[in-house]
Protein backbone atom coordinates (compact mmCIF):
# COMPACT_ATOMS: atom_id res chain seq x y z
CA UNK A 1 0.00 0.00 0.00
CA UNK A 2 1.38 3.46 -1.00
CA UNK A 3 1.66 5.98 2.03
CA UNK A 4 -1.91 7.61 1.44
CA UNK A 5 -3.54 4.52 1.43
CA UNK A 6 -5.75 3.84 4.56
CA UNK A 7 -8.01 0.69 5.48
CA UNK A 8 -11.21 1.92 7.73
CA UNK A 9 -13.01 4.91 6.83
CA UNK A 10 -13.70 5.70 10.34
CA UNK A 11 -17.06 7.37 12.15
CA UNK A 12 -16.34 9.50 15.63
CA UNK A 13 -18.91 9.45 18.09
CA UNK A 14 -20.06 12.98 20.19
CA UNK A 15 -17.23 13.73 22.95
CA UNK A 16 -14.38 10.89 21.47
CA UNK A 17 -10.99 12.19 21.76
CA UNK A 18 -9.44 12.30 18.29
CA UNK A 19 -5.52 11.16 17.94
CA UNK A 20 -3.32 12.28 15.38
CA UNK A 21 -3.23 8.98 13.50
CA UNK A 22 -7.72 9.49 13.41
CA UNK A 23 -7.07 13.18 11.93
CA UNK A 24 -4.45 11.89 8.94
CA UNK A 25 -7.08 9.34 8.27
CA UNK A 26 -9.84 12.11 8.39
CA UNK A 27 -7.95 15.25 6.28
CA UNK A 28 -7.24 12.42 3.82
CA UNK A 29 -9.65 13.41 1.08
CA UNK A 30 -11.06 10.67 -1.01
CA UNK A 31 -9.78 7.18 0.96
CA UNK A 32 -6.99 5.73 -1.01
CA UNK A 33 -7.30 2.02 -1.12
CA UNK A 34 -4.91 -0.93 -2.73
CA UNK A 35 -7.71 -2.54 -3.99
CA UNK A 36 -11.52 -3.27 -4.15
CA UNK A 37 -10.45 -5.77 -1.38
CA UNK A 38 -9.72 -3.33 1.14
CA UNK A 39 -12.10 -0.65 0.07
CA UNK A 40 -14.88 -2.97 0.48
CA UNK A 41 -13.65 -3.91 3.89
CA UNK A 42 -12.77 -0.16 5.06
CA UNK A 43 -17.19 0.14 5.72
CA UNK A 44 -19.59 -1.21 7.62
CA UNK A 45 -17.57 -2.35 10.42
CA UNK A 46 -17.44 -1.34 13.41
CA UNK A 47 -15.92 2.24 14.28
CA UNK A 48 -16.31 2.41 10.24
CA UNK A 49 -18.96 4.38 8.04
CA UNK A 50 -21.90 3.04 6.76
CA UNK A 51 -21.60 2.98 2.68
CA UNK A 52 -24.10 5.46 1.30
CA UNK A 53 -24.45 7.38 -1.86
CA UNK A 54 -21.96 9.93 -2.69
CA UNK A 55 -18.54 8.14 -1.18
CA UNK A 56 -15.48 8.60 -3.08
CA UNK A 57 -12.30 6.25 -3.41
CA UNK A 58 -9.38 5.78 -5.61
CA UNK A 59 -8.01 2.51 -5.81
CA UNK A 60 -3.70 2.04 -6.33
CA UNK A 61 -4.03 -1.08 -8.28
CA UNK A 62 -6.29 0.13 -11.48
CA UNK A 63 -5.46 3.78 -10.62
CA UNK A 64 -8.89 4.57 -10.90
CA UNK A 65 -10.99 7.03 -8.97
CA UNK A 66 -14.85 5.82 -8.21
CA UNK A 67 -18.05 6.83 -6.44
CA UNK A 68 -20.85 5.12 -5.04
CA UNK A 69 -24.29 5.04 -6.56
CA UNK A 70 -25.73 3.29 -3.55
CA UNK A 71 -25.74 0.42 -5.53
CA UNK A 72 -22.82 -0.02 -6.85
CA UNK A 73 -19.06 1.55 -7.18
CA UNK A 74 -19.19 3.71 -10.52
CA UNK A 75 -15.89 4.59 -12.21
CA UNK A 76 -15.19 8.41 -12.81
CA UNK A 77 -14.78 9.75 -16.11
CA UNK A 78 -14.94 7.90 -19.14
CA UNK A 79 -12.50 6.29 -22.08
CA UNK A 80 -11.67 8.59 -24.52
CA UNK A 81 -13.20 8.35 -27.69
CA UNK A 82 -9.70 8.58 -29.69
CA UNK A 83 -6.97 6.96 -28.27
CA UNK A 84 -3.09 7.74 -29.31
CA UNK A 85 -1.18 5.20 -30.89
CA UNK A 86 2.01 6.30 -32.34
CA UNK A 87 3.74 8.57 -34.82
CA UNK A 88 6.75 8.66 -36.97
CA UNK A 89 8.39 11.19 -39.04
CA UNK A 90 10.13 10.92 -42.20
CA UNK A 91 13.22 12.91 -43.74
CA UNK A 92 13.59 13.04 -47.51
CA UNK A 93 12.24 9.19 -47.67
CA UNK A 94 10.52 8.00 -50.37
CA UNK A 95 8.16 6.24 -48.53
CA UNK A 96 7.29 6.04 -44.23
CA UNK A 97 6.13 2.06 -43.19
CA UNK A 98 4.26 2.29 -40.34
CA UNK A 99 4.21 -1.44 -39.05
CA UNK A 100 2.37 -3.33 -36.43
CA UNK A 101 -0.32 0.10 -35.86
CA UNK A 102 -3.44 -1.87 -37.08
CA UNK A 103 -4.87 -4.52 -34.12
CA UNK A 104 -7.84 -5.93 -32.67
CA UNK A 105 -7.53 -3.32 -29.93
CA UNK A 106 -9.59 -0.64 -31.67
CA UNK A 107 -11.88 -1.08 -35.48
CA UNK A 108 -11.36 1.98 -36.63
CA UNK A 109 -8.32 4.59 -36.90
CA UNK A 110 -7.73 8.15 -37.96
CA UNK A 111 -4.71 9.15 -39.19
CA UNK A 112 -3.20 12.65 -39.42
CA UNK A 113 -0.29 13.55 -41.93
CA UNK A 114 1.52 16.48 -42.56
CA UNK A 115 4.51 16.48 -45.23
CA UNK A 116 6.31 18.51 -47.48
CA UNK A 117 7.79 17.33 -51.14
CA UNK A 118 11.01 17.34 -52.89
CA UNK A 119 9.12 17.58 -55.75
CA UNK A 120 5.80 17.81 -57.55
CA UNK A 121 3.85 14.01 -56.32
CA UNK A 122 1.52 12.64 -55.46
CA UNK A 123 0.98 11.34 -51.97
CA UNK A 124 0.04 7.54 -52.13
CA UNK A 125 -0.62 4.63 -49.68
CA UNK A 126 -0.42 1.15 -49.19
CA UNK A 127 -1.85 -1.13 -46.13
CA UNK A 128 1.07 -3.59 -45.21
CA UNK A 129 1.06 -6.89 -43.51
CA UNK A 130 4.22 -8.39 -41.71
CA UNK A 131 6.45 -5.29 -43.09
CA UNK A 132 5.31 -5.82 -46.44
CA UNK A 133 2.91 -3.72 -48.27
CA UNK A 134 0.25 -5.15 -50.56
CA UNK A 135 0.44 -3.91 -53.82
CA UNK A 136 -1.95 -6.12 -55.66
CA UNK A 137 -4.53 -3.92 -58.34
CA UNK A 138 -7.01 -3.54 -55.75
CA UNK A 139 -6.89 -0.61 -54.34
CA UNK A 140 -9.50 1.99 -55.71
CA UNK A 141 -10.58 5.34 -54.32
CA UNK A 142 -13.05 7.53 -56.01
CA UNK A 143 -13.45 11.64 -54.63
CA UNK A 144 -13.27 15.37 -55.83
CA UNK A 145 -10.65 17.75 -55.77
CA UNK A 146 -10.13 21.48 -56.34
CA UNK A 147 -6.59 23.17 -56.90
CA UNK A 148 -5.41 26.09 -59.03
CA UNK A 149 -6.78 24.55 -62.53
CA UNK A 150 -10.08 24.07 -61.54
CA UNK A 151 -12.49 21.31 -60.11
CA UNK A 152 -11.07 17.74 -61.27
CA UNK A 153 -12.30 14.35 -59.83
CA UNK A 154 -10.76 11.58 -58.77
CA UNK A 155 -10.74 7.93 -59.86
CA UNK A 156 -8.55 5.36 -59.48
CA UNK A 157 -10.03 1.53 -59.96
CA UNK A 158 -8.50 -1.28 -59.19
CA UNK A 159 -4.53 0.75 -58.89
CA UNK A 160 -1.84 -0.75 -56.94
CA UNK A 161 -2.30 1.86 -54.24
CA UNK A 162 -4.38 4.70 -52.83
CA UNK A 163 -3.97 8.04 -53.93
CA UNK A 164 -4.33 10.59 -51.52
CA UNK A 165 -3.11 13.91 -51.89
CA UNK A 166 -0.99 16.10 -54.13
CA UNK A 167 2.00 17.75 -52.82
CA UNK A 168 4.65 20.03 -54.22
CA UNK A 169 7.71 22.37 -53.09
CA UNK A 170 5.97 25.38 -51.71
CA UNK A 171 2.19 23.80 -50.93
CA UNK A 172 2.79 21.22 -48.09
CA UNK A 173 0.07 18.73 -47.76
CA UNK A 174 -1.83 18.40 -44.52
CA UNK A 175 -4.61 15.47 -44.43
CA UNK A 176 -6.74 13.39 -41.88
CA UNK A 177 -8.15 9.61 -42.66
CA UNK A 178 -10.76 7.49 -41.37
CA UNK A 179 -9.72 3.98 -41.55
CA UNK A 180 -12.32 1.50 -41.30
CA UNK A 181 -11.87 -2.24 -39.86
CA UNK A 182 -7.84 -2.71 -41.28
CA UNK A 183 -7.16 -5.53 -38.82
CA UNK A 184 -10.75 -6.91 -39.35
CA UNK A 185 -11.75 -9.55 -42.20
CA UNK A 186 -13.59 -7.57 -44.10
CA UNK A 187 -13.20 -4.89 -46.71
CA UNK A 188 -10.74 -2.10 -45.29
CA UNK A 189 -12.64 1.02 -46.40
CA UNK A 190 -11.35 4.86 -45.86
CA UNK A 191 -12.44 8.62 -45.98
CA UNK A 192 -9.53 11.19 -46.78
CA UNK A 193 -9.27 14.47 -46.69
CA UNK A 194 -6.46 16.49 -47.72
CA UNK A 195 -5.16 19.89 -49.05
CA UNK A 196 -3.79 22.42 -49.73
CA UNK A 197 -1.73 22.26 -53.35
CA UNK A 198 -4.89 20.54 -54.01
CA UNK A 199 -8.17 20.10 -51.65
CA UNK A 200 -9.43 16.05 -51.85
CA UNK A 201 -12.13 15.01 -50.28
CA UNK A 202 -12.43 11.01 -51.12
CA UNK A 203 -13.45 7.33 -50.25
CA UNK A 204 -11.72 4.23 -51.34
CA UNK A 205 -11.65 0.67 -50.48
CA UNK A 206 -9.08 -1.99 -50.98
CA UNK A 207 -10.62 -5.17 -52.46
CA UNK A 208 -9.15 -7.75 -49.75
CA UNK A 209 -10.59 -9.00 -46.54
CA UNK A 210 -7.08 -9.28 -44.97
CA UNK A 211 -6.01 -8.39 -41.58
CA UNK A 212 -3.89 -5.77 -42.04
CA UNK A 213 -1.47 -4.56 -39.55
CA UNK A 214 0.11 -1.74 -40.81
CA UNK A 215 0.46 1.13 -43.91
CA UNK A 216 3.05 3.11 -45.94
CA UNK A 217 2.97 6.67 -47.24
CA UNK A 218 4.60 7.06 -50.34
CA UNK A 219 6.37 9.44 -52.10
CA UNK A 220 5.41 9.19 -56.57
CA UNK A 221 8.49 10.05 -57.00
CA UNK A 222 11.09 12.06 -55.12
CA UNK A 223 10.55 11.99 -51.34
CA UNK A 224 8.78 12.80 -48.83
CA UNK A 225 9.89 14.74 -45.34
CA UNK A 226 7.05 15.08 -42.00
CA UNK A 227 5.14 13.08 -39.75
CA UNK A 228 1.93 10.81 -39.21
CA UNK A 229 0.19 10.50 -36.62
CA UNK A 230 -2.03 7.63 -35.57
CA UNK A 231 -5.06 7.06 -33.16
CA UNK A 232 -7.56 4.48 -32.36
CA UNK A 233 -11.19 4.48 -31.92
CA UNK A 234 -12.65 3.33 -28.94
CA UNK A 235 -15.08 0.47 -29.43
CA UNK A 236 -17.36 1.63 -26.47
CA UNK B 1 22.50 7.32 -53.25
CA UNK B 2 20.13 4.53 -52.59
CA UNK B 3 16.04 5.02 -52.40
CA UNK B 4 15.71 5.03 -48.78
CA UNK B 5 12.42 4.71 -46.34
CA UNK B 6 11.94 4.92 -43.09
CA UNK B 7 9.89 2.81 -41.30
CA UNK B 8 8.28 2.96 -37.96
CA UNK B 9 7.69 0.06 -35.17
CA UNK B 10 4.45 0.90 -33.41
CA UNK B 11 5.40 -1.64 -31.09
CA UNK B 12 8.34 -0.87 -29.95
CA UNK B 13 8.91 2.95 -31.07
CA UNK B 14 11.53 2.15 -33.23
CA UNK B 15 12.38 4.10 -36.44
CA UNK B 16 15.16 3.16 -39.19
CA UNK B 17 16.24 4.76 -42.40
CA UNK B 18 17.39 1.65 -44.61
CA UNK B 19 18.06 1.15 -48.54
CA UNK B 20 14.95 -0.22 -50.13
CA UNK B 21 15.49 -4.02 -50.62
CA UNK B 22 15.20 -5.41 -53.61
CA UNK B 23 11.54 -6.26 -53.82
CA UNK B 24 10.63 -2.77 -52.50
CA UNK B 25 12.60 -1.06 -55.15
CA UNK B 26 11.59 -3.60 -57.99
CA UNK B 27 7.78 -2.07 -57.16
CA UNK B 28 8.86 1.24 -56.36
CA UNK B 29 10.57 0.93 -60.44
CA UNK B 30 7.34 -0.05 -61.18
CA UNK B 31 5.04 2.73 -59.87
CA UNK B 32 7.69 5.05 -61.37
CA UNK B 33 7.06 3.08 -64.64
CA UNK B 34 3.29 3.30 -64.46
CA UNK B 35 2.97 6.88 -63.43
CA UNK B 36 5.32 7.67 -66.49
CA UNK B 37 2.88 5.99 -68.35
CA UNK B 38 0.12 7.58 -67.16
CA UNK B 39 1.47 10.98 -67.25
CA UNK B 40 1.97 10.67 -70.96
CA UNK B 41 -1.47 9.40 -71.39
CA UNK B 42 -2.86 12.91 -69.92
CA UNK B 43 -0.43 14.55 -72.16
CA UNK B 44 -1.73 12.99 -74.96
CA UNK B 45 -5.58 13.58 -74.31
CA UNK B 46 -4.68 16.91 -73.28
CA UNK B 47 -2.96 17.43 -76.96
CA UNK B 48 -6.14 15.57 -78.84
CA UNK B 49 -8.38 18.01 -76.09
CA UNK B 50 -6.20 21.07 -77.63
CA UNK B 51 -5.84 19.96 -81.40
CA UNK B 52 -9.85 19.69 -81.56
CA UNK B 53 -10.23 23.45 -79.96
CA UNK B 54 -7.76 24.69 -82.43
CA UNK B 55 -9.67 23.35 -85.40
CA UNK B 56 -12.86 25.08 -84.30
CA UNK B 57 -10.95 28.38 -83.01
CA UNK B 58 -12.12 28.40 -79.61
CA UNK B 59 -10.00 29.16 -76.16
CA UNK B 60 -10.12 26.38 -73.42
CA UNK B 61 -12.38 29.14 -71.36
CA UNK B 62 -15.03 29.42 -74.37
CA UNK B 63 -14.93 25.61 -74.95
CA UNK B 64 -15.76 25.47 -71.00
CA UNK B 65 -18.97 28.08 -71.79
CA UNK B 66 -19.69 26.30 -74.29
CA UNK B 67 -20.16 23.25 -72.90
CA UNK B 68 -20.97 24.63 -68.99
Amino acid sequence: MGANAVTTVPVYTAGEVLTAADMNITNSGIPVFASTVERDAAFGGTGEKTLAEGQYAYLEDTNATQFYDGASWVSVGTTPGLVYITSATASASAALNINSCFSSTYTNYRIIYNFTASTTLELQMRLRLVTTDYSGTEYTDYGYGMGSGGAFNLQHVNTTQFTIGYVNTTEPIHGSMDIYSPNVAVKTNFSNLSGIAASIYENGRVNTTTQYDGFSLLASTGNITGTVKIYGYSNS
Amino acid sequence: MATQVTEHNSITGETIVRDMTDAELAQYQLDQAEAAKEAEAEAARQAARQAVLDKLGLSADEAAALLG
